[in-house]
């Protein structure tokens, strides 16, 4: 501290002090700016369940407490009139038609159950466990489910990644691990057409999402989510069921194999390395490069001038 | 202000008075070792209260430092060599700087080597000339900017006299003949640039969808079913003309993807609104809900503000929003303008299917595509 | 004595073979004792040179394999993951010196740094010389030049990133094209000229590519040389000093400290950009994709100084557009052409008329030399400030969709927030800058006449604490009491003369304007007529503080 104190008066001190201010922003930036490896982390895959597995009166139980005080006990939510007569969600909107893709993407995503109906729920970590969302669906298909509406769980697209919590021992997780990746880098892989796979990200995609999927804004204050941490699967459950105000990219608009592609696009896009250097800055584009040529580059140049012009000895 | 400028003192006080002596430099060569000459007289170039010399000893620690940032940058341009040749080209088949794990190792090497040299060279120059070089405060006039008057009037004399010797004041013929000669030069330049590029003529308001033209989902050569949206309530994607022209990848030049991409949209009947019912076009007896097709309704995808394409839809509120500068148009009206800076709806395509099913075209937009534009209303 | 140093052989050798032919033994020597005034905020404009001659080296490399070319070829180079693709050959050949050539990536990451921090510091050298108001006679041509510059260098920089032809790249010329259109009677004409055809055509990326690295630089290279020549010529203005006056220059002679040091500053401006060239990654197109019209990206955004245009076309409602009514009706789009046309034409229009503005307001036709304190100026700094909040308005509002998303704001409502302080911002910033400005004269006055708050407290015999004031040190003395008196010829004039009529030129539109102008100009400034230096009875007895 002495040190410090006997120098704080020196005509460089502000200088150095400014300088130090930007090397931590630079340090504090490249630490909290996530490499596109971290952002990649994938959870767990989810094959056809086997019947026997299977507890519906679980799910009943499960769907009854969390889910029908705001859809109500038989899906069918909940809707008043507004002033012109129309019906309005209330709580939760029905659910009857909506298809087990939907009921996976948004409990799967931690978005379901919902504490506050009106407003857009980001992310979070799945509330209940793997097996109670199997029981879940389910209990849905069997009870709530009108004629098979909407779409069904496209278990042959990479779901979540297995969690090591989720096996007794060490060598049964690395061996789910291993298939996992190795269905997931097939998926991936599989898809061999990148123009129609960027065609159709860049044309019906991009613009909510970003060209990076980094997401963007919507009006009202709602959001395009980021879908880095999505996997293939959730990215396609969301192409088919259009959670919140996304639109519908049904089998017959977008084949399954096309949705394949796009997904690949997107997912290839995310995982490949920055070759420019190791500061993406978060691939926000032209806001983020303006922002750090001002504040690093014209910064750390006006500080070099600031050296070589600078008082040679204080003599006030 | 002040504080940062005043650098008139700075090596003045008791160490310069020393030294008002000071060794002599000299500004061919640097390096001399001649300090030990005489302590009485100043041989620099410039005054010597001009001049505010550091202590040999000073100079000497800068010297060392100076070398010491040299040298870093040699290292670094070396770096910068080894660093290039590192990283061989791509041969067939193996990618090196083309993996972007790869190149961006190169990036960072060739990079930061690089920052190295510079840096050092530019540190070491600043100690050279902070502590090696003296501090000068050298003092010199302002020149007076205006010429004195009997210069200006001995100019002006000259020029005057010499511009009427030459006749061009005094004989009017000649001086507009060569003005009018010099006029059909000037347009030159304007006529030669005619061929740039074709008169607009009708060209903009014309697109290639005609009445049965199937269409495309973008990205795929796959012709679209009304069918193929019966599970999207609350559908949408971005459509093209399946044209298949020959010399473009995609079948369609960009030319003509600009103008005629269409955003398709489906939603449940009962939300349209009461814009629907309105006519396409002022004299026309189609409606807007003539044009769409069990739900479905095409609309340019381009934005009528400067073109981008308008394709943010948010099928809760049906708002088709511009990312670029948030025109927001209603899908359920019409595309009528809600919000930002765009001028007019975007225009609509009429659609309906074929005998097969497949969603086609059943004629031209009801208006030009793209950005508005001054004659864009005219017929 | 003996110590003249001859000049070593070879040296005189080459020395005489040129004076011989030129005669410059003189002139040279004079150039060289040129003097440069030190401050860190002179070498702003360097880094505009500097980067510029970045721009020139790495643009050179760049184009020994940029192919200028719209036709549509299948990708098959190096870089896998686009393999297959359709693209313009500008786009492939882009990607070619990204993966294929060994420092191409980093080569084209330096010219795009390199742009970004050329007009950067293009905009602080103004600031610097507005606020100082260093562009006042003799040196208004050059800060004309400069306006010219900074134009420039815009259009020069849209045109470069439009040429990879990216998607981003392709969606700024799609708006160039789309503000082109709004152009009453002629828009159409003239974009069908400039694209040859419809947009995008197939020409549009060669021209702007012979725009880009021929007719614009080369403008550019004009004006700057221009700019230096006159700044040679009638050498740097300087901040008030001891010693430092309108007559008399005062710094680092050229030969031998000035050049070191400006070298230096050339690497370490190099070394900058280098670094970030290396290290972040910037417009990295190969992610991106190639452009087609019909694709889009949220948080599309141009590069940072085409951002207020952005933001004015943004935030500009549709309410003011109307249509001649005429036959099928003539769009008169405001939304457009204010943002587009009207928006910049009055910030350079009143960048590059506001010497003269300020030169008719105050009748000063004085040469100055020495720099003006900003303080010292209040108007002249508040309306500057109101520039700067106009402008970062503008600015900010074109990333509006990056600010609502990051920070979860309502999209129209940022919209809105921005149309109220485009207009009440500016009016803000110019009060409250005037109003620190005359602080800080009352805070100068005051340290004048007491001298500075040494930090000492003393008690007094009575009990009283007081804080001692010590004398200031004769430059700061110096450059305190060089303020100048803000006045304006237009108030000298009386109103009448002395037989009571009317004096005609205050009595006229413009002179009765002038006189208001120059009142406005005037009327607030601290003065410190009749203030000493040091005579503040409090600095050597420490009384209790008087107000003046």
């Amino acid at each position: 501290m002495k040190w410090i104190t006997a120098r704080r008066r020196h005509p460089l001190a502000g200088y150095v002090v400014v300088i130090l201010a930007l090397a931590l922003f630079g340090v504090g930036f490249a630490a909290l700016a996530p490499t596109s490896d971290e952002a990649r982390a994938q959870t767990l895959s989810a094959e056809v369940p086997d019947p026997e597995d299977v507890d519906v009166a679980n799910g009943k139980a499960i769907f009854d407490q969390t889910c029908a005080s705001c859809h109500n006990y038989d899906g069918s939510g909940m809707y008043a009139e507004d002033d012109e007569g129309d019906l309005v969600v209330t709580n939760g909107p029905d659910l009857r038609e909506v298809g087990s893709a939907a009921l996976d993407f948004q409990v799967s995503t931690g978005r379901m159950p919902s504490m506050d109906p009106d407003s857009q729920m980001p992310r979070k970590p799945m509330a209940i466990s793997e097996q109670d969302l199997v029981d879940l669906i389910a209990y849905y298909d069997e009870e709530i489910r009108t004629d098979g509406r909407g779409a069904d769980i496209p278990f042959d697209v990479p779901g979540d990644a297995p969690q090591a919590a989720d096996f007794e021992d060490e060598a049964s997780y690395e061996a789910a691990l291993e298939e996992y990746e190795g269905e997931y880098d097939a998926y991936i892989e599989g898809a061999d057409d990148v123009d129609m796979g960027m065609k159709l990200y860049l044309t019906n995609c991009a613009h909510c999402h970003s060209w990076s999927g980094g997401g963007g804004a919507l009006t009202d204050g709602r959001w395009a989510p980021e879908i880095h941490d999505s996997t293939p699967r959730e990215i396609y459950e969301a192409m088919v069921s259009g959670p919140g105000a996304m639109p519908m990219f049904s089998d017959g608009v977008i084949t399954p194999e096309e949705k394949q592609e796009l997904i690949s696009y997107v997912k290839t896009l995310q995982a490949e390395p920055n070759a420019g250097g190791i500061f993406d800055l978060e691939r926000v584009g032209q806001v983020a490069e303006g922002f750090i040529g001002w504040t690093v580059g014209l910064s750390l140049i006006i500080a070099c001038a600031i050296w070589i012009t600078a008082k040679q000895r204080a003599h006030d | 202000m002040t504080e940062n400028n005043n650098n008139d003192h700075n090596e003045a006080g008791a160490d310069a008075d020393e030294r008002v002596v000071g060794t002599p430099t000299d500004n061919t060569d640097v390096v001399s070792e001649s300090s030990a000459h005489s302590e009485s007289e100043h041989n620099g170039p410039y005054l010597a209260s001009e001049t505010h010399k550091h202590s040999e000893e000073k100079q000497r620690r800068g010297e060392k430092l100076a070398s010491v940032w040299f040298i870093i940058a040699f290292i670094g341009g070396i770096g910068f060599l080894v660093s290039y040749f590192l990283f061989p080209p791509n041969a067939a088949g193996e990618p090196a700087i083309a993996d972007p794990q790869i190149g961006q190792y190169s990036n960072m090497l060739l990079g930061g080597t690089l920052t190295l040299a510079m840096f050092g060279i530019g540190a070491g120059m600043t100690v050279w000339a902070r502590n090696v070089m003296p501090h000068y405060e050298v003092g010199s006039p302002y020149d007076d900017l205006p010429s004195k008057e009997e210069e200006k009037s001995s100019f002006s004399e000259f020029f005057m006299k010499s511009a009427d010797e030459s006749g061009f004041t005094k004989r009017p013929l000649m001086r507009r003949t060569l003005i009018l000669a010099m006029l059909p030069l000037g347009l030159a330049p304007v006529v030669l640039l005619r061929d740039t590029g074709p008169l607009p003529g009708d060209l903009m308001k014309k697109t290639r969808w005609t009445d049965g033209m199937r269409m495309y989902v973008e990205g795929t050569h796959r012709y679209l079913r009304a069918e193929d949206l019966e599970a999207d309530p609350y559908g949408m994607i971005s459509a093209l003309p399946a044209l298949d022209d020959e010399g473009y990848p995609h079948g369609i030049s960009l030319t003509d993807q600009a103008k005629s991409v269409i955003l398709l949209i489906k939603m449940p009947e009962d939300d349209w609104k009461a814009g629907m019912d309105e006519p396409v076009r002022e004299d026309s007896d189609e409606t807007h809900l003539n044009w769409t097709h069990q739900g479905i309704v095409a609309y340019s995808k381009i934005c009528t503000h400067v073109g981008c394409p308008a394709a943010l839809y948010e099928r809760t509120t049906h708002r088709i929003l511009c990312p670029c500068h948030q025109s927001t148009f209603d899908a359920a009206d019409a595309a009528k303008v809600v919000f930002g800076p765009a001028h007019r709806p975007l225009p609509q395509l009429p659609i309906g299917v074929d005998d097969e099913g497949y969603l086609v075209a059943r004629g031209d937009f009801n208006e030009p595509t793209g950005p508005t534009f001054w004659e864009y209303a005219k017929d | 004595m003996s110590k003249t140093t001859q000049a070593p052989k070879a040296l005189r050798g080459v020395g005489n073979f040129i004076d011989d032919r030129f005669h410059l033994a003189k002139t040279g020597e004079k150039n060289l004792r040129k003097v440069f005034p030190n401050h860190w905020s002179f070498m702003l404009g360097e880094i505009a040179l500097y980067s510029f001659i970045i721009l020139l080296l790495s643009g050179v490399f760049l184009t020994l394999w940029f192919k200028p070319s719209m036709m549509e070829i299948v990708y098959d180079g190096s870089y896998e993951r686009l393999q297959g693709v359709p693209m313009s050959e500008a786009f492939a050949s882009t990607l070619h010196i990204d993966f294929d050539v060994r420092g191409g990536f980093l080569m084209r990451q330096i010219h795009h740094w390199a742009a970004l921090i050329f007009v950067a510091s293009l905009v602080v050298h103004m600031l610097r010389v507005f606020f100082t108001g260093a562009f006042r006679k003799p040196r208004e041509i050059n800060w004309l030049i400069g306006v010219a510059i900074f134009t420039l260098a815009m259009v020069e920089g849209l045109f470069g990133y439009s040429l990879p032809d990216d998607l981003p790249s392709g969606m700024g010329v799609r708006i160039l094209q789309g503000v082109m259109l709004a152009l009453p009677l002629v828009g159409s004409y003239v974009s069908m000229f400039l694209f040859g055809g419809e947009f995008p055509g197939e020409d549009i990326i060669t021209r702007l590519y012979m725009l880009h690295v021929l007719l614009i630089p080369a403008i550019l290279l004009g004006l700057i040389v221009a700019h230096f020549m006159i700044l040679w010529h009638q050498k740097h203005t300087q901040y008030p000093g001891q010693g430092r006056t309108d007559k008399k220059v005062v710094g680092t002679p050229m030969f031998p400290a000035f050049a070191v040091k400006a070298g230096g500053f050339f690497f370490f401006t190099f070394a900058v950009i280098a670094g970030l060239s290396a290290f972040v990654q910037i417009n990295p197109i190969h992610l991106f994709g190639p452009f087609t019209p019909t694709s889009i990206t949220s948080g599309l955004q141009p590069d940072w100084y085409m951002g207020f245009m952005e933001g004015s076309l943004r935030i500009f409602p549709n309410t003011l557009d109307f249509t001649i009514p005429i036959g099928a009706g003539y769009p008169v789009m405001t939304a457009v052409l204010v943002p587009g046309l009207v928006v910049p034409g009055l910030i350079f229009g009143a960048l590059g008329a506001w010497p003269f503005i300020e030169q008719w307001i105050t009748g000063d036709k004085r040469a100055h030399n020495v720099a003006d304190r900003p303080r010292n100026a209040p108007v002249r700094t508040g309306l500057g400030v109101a520039g700067i909040v106009f402008y970062g308005v503008l600015w900010l509002a074109g990333s509006n969709d990056i600010l609502s998303e990051t920070f979860s704001i309502d999209l129209y409502l940022t919209t809105y927030i921005f149309r109220v302080l485009a207009i009440a911002g500016p009016v803000v910033g110019y009060v409250v800058t005037k109003r620190i400005c005359l602080g800080l004269q009352r805070r100068d006055r005051e340290t004048l006449e007491h001298g500075y708050e040494s930090g000492v407290i003393q008690q007094l015999p009575s009990g009283e604490f007081i804080e001692v004031h010590k004398e200031n040190s004769a430059e700061t003395t110096h450059v305190l009491e060089s303020k100048p008196v803000i006045t304006s010829t237009a108030l000298e004039e009386p109103e009448t003369d002395d037989k009571g009529v009317e004096n005609p030129a205050a009595r006229k539109g413009m002179g009765r304007l002038r006189r208001a102008l120059a009142h406005w100009y005037t009327k607030d400034n601290v003065s410190f007529d009749g203030v000493e230096a040091h005579s503040g009875h409090h600095l050597h007895h420490g009384a209790e503080h008087q107000d003046h």
